[in-house]
């Protein structure tokens, strides 16, 4: 599998690109449950980056990288706004944070991947998983 | 996303069916103004039917809860799937709400 595109800020089109990702996993026989963790991951890094990192400005794309490389998954999305310090961003789970209605994208790209890195000044989120069945991580199911 | 409203037993049951994400989220946000404007105090939300919840999907339920919360109403959580209860482990959610395993448990748990 090997996907790479340039879509507009439209939550229709992110809907749609992951559809596309989770069906060639689907394709290759990739257990349920890691789809699910990709599919939530990748939606919540191109969320992002349409509402936080290109605020919906319609001359800005985001850019989707999706590969299968020796038995692991590595998606790319990329925005062309300002950028972001992950570390920055507050923990949702923490008392002060858990009635908040936002900031729970980040946490839970990171809690479902397997290795999370930022470049470009944040703009660039690269999220690798491996796909064993046993790596299923929402909550252990 | 389809939403349905239904009075059991003084309970009112919110029954969700399909995804709640970016797309879905602000139909389920106004379907529920008329839960707070006559101030609903016994609410379930029964996601038996929900396969996908995104962060603006728990985003819209922890709004849900905190709008209730004014006027002291009661919410509880119940069907959810071992996925999305997945996500609300990992989001810690699964502390803040009240959850049950049918919305049959939730209605007679108030």
């Amino acid at each position: 599998m090997k996907i790479k595109t340039f879509i507009e800020n439209d939550s229709h089109l992110l809907k749609e690109i992951s559809r596309e990702v989770t069906d060639e996993l689907r394709s290759l026989g990739t257990h349920e449950g890691l789809i699910f963790d990709i599919q939530v991951a990748m939606e919540e890094a191109l969320r992002n980056a349409m509402i936080h990192g290109n605020k919906f400005d319609p001359q800005k794309k985001v850019s989707v990288e999706a590969e299968v490389v020796g038995g692991k998954v590595r998606v790319c999305v990329e925005d062309e706004g300002a950028g972001f310090v992950s570390s920055n961003v507050p923990d949702p789970t923490d008392e002060e944070n858990i009635l908040k209605t936002s900031g729970r994208g980040v946490y839970m790209i990171n809690h479902l991947m397997d290795e999370v890195k930022y470049e470009n000044g944040g703009r660039r989120v690269v999220m690798v998983k491996c796909l064993k069945q046993n790596n299923v991580k929402h909550g252990g199911k | 996303m389809q939403i349905n409203f239904e009075d059991k037993s003084g309970v009112s049951v919110c029954k969700v069916t399909g995804d709640i994400d970016i797309n879905s989220s602000p139909d389920m946000k106004k379907s529920f103004e008329k839960v707070f404007k006559e101030k609903k105090d016994k609410v379930v939300i029964n996601l038996g039917e929900v396969g996908y919840v995104d962060s603006s999907g728990l985003a819209t339920i922890v709004e849900i809860l905190k709008n209730m919360r004014l006027y002291n109403g009661k919410l509880k959580l119940a069907g959810l799937s071992d996925k999305v209860m997945g996500l609300f482990e990992i989001t810690k959610l699964d502390r803040l709400f009240d959850i049950s395993q049918t919305a049959e448990q939730a209605i007679n748990s108030f």
